[in-house]
């Protein structure tokens, strides 16, 4: 009863038109998915048109927060850099001078001037959450951290608060530290982190990515890390 | 160390960047990653229209939560991810049913892309090779060279009506042949 309806779902597929959706069943589902291999066998295929991807870029302009200044920088040559300031930028400069451990991104606009109001990529989507009293993170001291959304390990250096994720790149697993090693190891597979995150050690047949950085800030005698609403790198 | 665009970065620009650094912004993001995104799901759904709107629905998704601290390796798996579960919702959604073969959504890079392309490209010639002639010239004129029912029917010396057969009862073939070829 669904030969119709394949058989329209292939015309579909080779007129470039957009297929319509019916219940296939397991076979009817096969030969789609050879019709579709066929097709992208075809020389020439596979490229996306330069009008769509300038389109999209458009709509991303318009529909992410702050975007819209990316996409048509209003002051000079500045403003490119000026967008690698976070949202959390003002926070920090409002804290003390620059204690936000950031990985390879800048912090600090060029011009010295914070941009409370001009936030890029991670516009205010998150908090800044205590995690240790500033007392309780001496130097040389590993302490770890749980708020909820959130677990990782905080430590001074040189001084300044730094901050890592405390969940294992591989499969999540919480790492627990070795103090007389001075490593994170991971309880599910034998991989090891150095205090930076960097990865020390695995038997793993591709090498985990090396732990995320948080943005931490020292306030008030607390240590804040920010908390974003959803983390980036475990999606759904 | 930051990712650099070239001055000329326009949409759509494979821009190299080293996996260990960051992007500047998200328009970065976009252009160094909007075409692999797109090639990953026009391969799987076979039809440009759908293709372009799972792009964008990828991108909607990725950007919003995106941090600039994630590095650009990091940026790549999740965007890989979401370009997975968005696939996989939309085979749901078309066919009622789940299709297992999105999962081998490989690791991004020039090298992999050009590696499934190949093996792509053989499991087709494979699979063609091992069909009857007329199965394997009508879905050569149909799928690859992209003719018309007509223009095929020409081409074989059959009726319209034949060379619809023929291409529906190839295709089911060749759908046979795959599904035996991985069980």
């Amino acid at each position: 009863m669904n030969a119709r309806r394949l058989r329209r779902y292939i015309d579909d597929l080779l007129c470039g038109r957009r297929p319509r959706p019916f219940d296939a069943d397991r076979f009817e589902a096969a030969q789609i998915r050879t019709a579709i291999e066929l097709r992208a066998a075809r020389t020439a295929s596979g490229a996306p048109s330069e009008d769509f991807l300038t389109d999209l870029q458009r709509r991303l302009a318009a529909w992410i927060p702050g975007a819209q200044e990316n996409a048509d920088p209003p002051n000079g040559p500045h403003a490119t850099r000026r967008q690698v300031v976070v949202a959390a930028s003002a926070a920090a400069l409002a804290g003390s001078a620059g204690v936000v451990a950031g990985a390879a991104t800048e912090r600090v606009a060029p011009d010295g001037r914070s941009h409370a109001n001009r936030p890029s990529m991670q516009p205010g989507d998150g908090s800044w959450q205590v995690v240790a009293a500033s007392a309780d993170v001496p130097a040389g001291v590993m302490r770890p951290f749980d708020v909820g959304s959130v677990v990782g390990f905080v430590r001074r250096v040189n001084g300044q608060p730094e901050a890592i994720s405390g969940v294992c790149t591989h499969q999540g697993c919480r790492l627990w530290f070795d103090r007389p090693l001075d490593q994170l190891h991971c309880p599910c597979h034998p991989t090891s982190f150095s205090p930076t995150g960097q990865v020390l050690g695995h038997l793993l047949r591709i090498a985990p990515d090396p732990l995320p950085r948080l943005d931490v800030r020292e306030l008030d005698g607390s240590i804040e890390v920010f908390v974003a609403e959803k983390p980036p790198n475990e999606p759904a | 160390m930051m990712a650099q665009r070239e001055p000329t970065a326009g949409a759509g620009l494979r821009v190299a960047a080293d996996t260990g650094s960051c992007y500047p912004d998200w328009a970065a993001v976009y252009a160094d990653n909007a075409i692999w995104v797109y090639r990953m799901i026009v391969k799987r759904i076979g039809n440009v229209p759908d293709a372009e709107d799972l792009t964008a629905e990828v991108f909607l998704a990725a950007l919003r939560p995106l941090r600039t601290t994630a590095t650009v390796a990091q940026v790549r798996g999740y965007l890989r991810a979401i370009t997975r579960s968005v696939l996989a919702a939309h085979w749901r959604q078309t066919t009622g049913c789940d299709i297992t073969s999105i999962d081998d959504v490989p690791e991004v890079s020039h090298e992999a892309d050009h590696a499934v392309d190949i093996a792509a490209a053989q499991q087709v010639r494979r699979v063609l090779a091992s069909l009857p002639d007329n199965y394997r010239r009508i879905l050569d004129l149909r799928f690859l060279q992209g003719r018309s029912i007509n223009e095929s029917a020409t081409q074989m010396g059959v009726s319209v009506a034949n060379a619809k057969v023929l291409q529906h009862r190839a295709l089911r073939r060749a759908a046979a042949l795959t599904e035996k070829d991985e069980h």
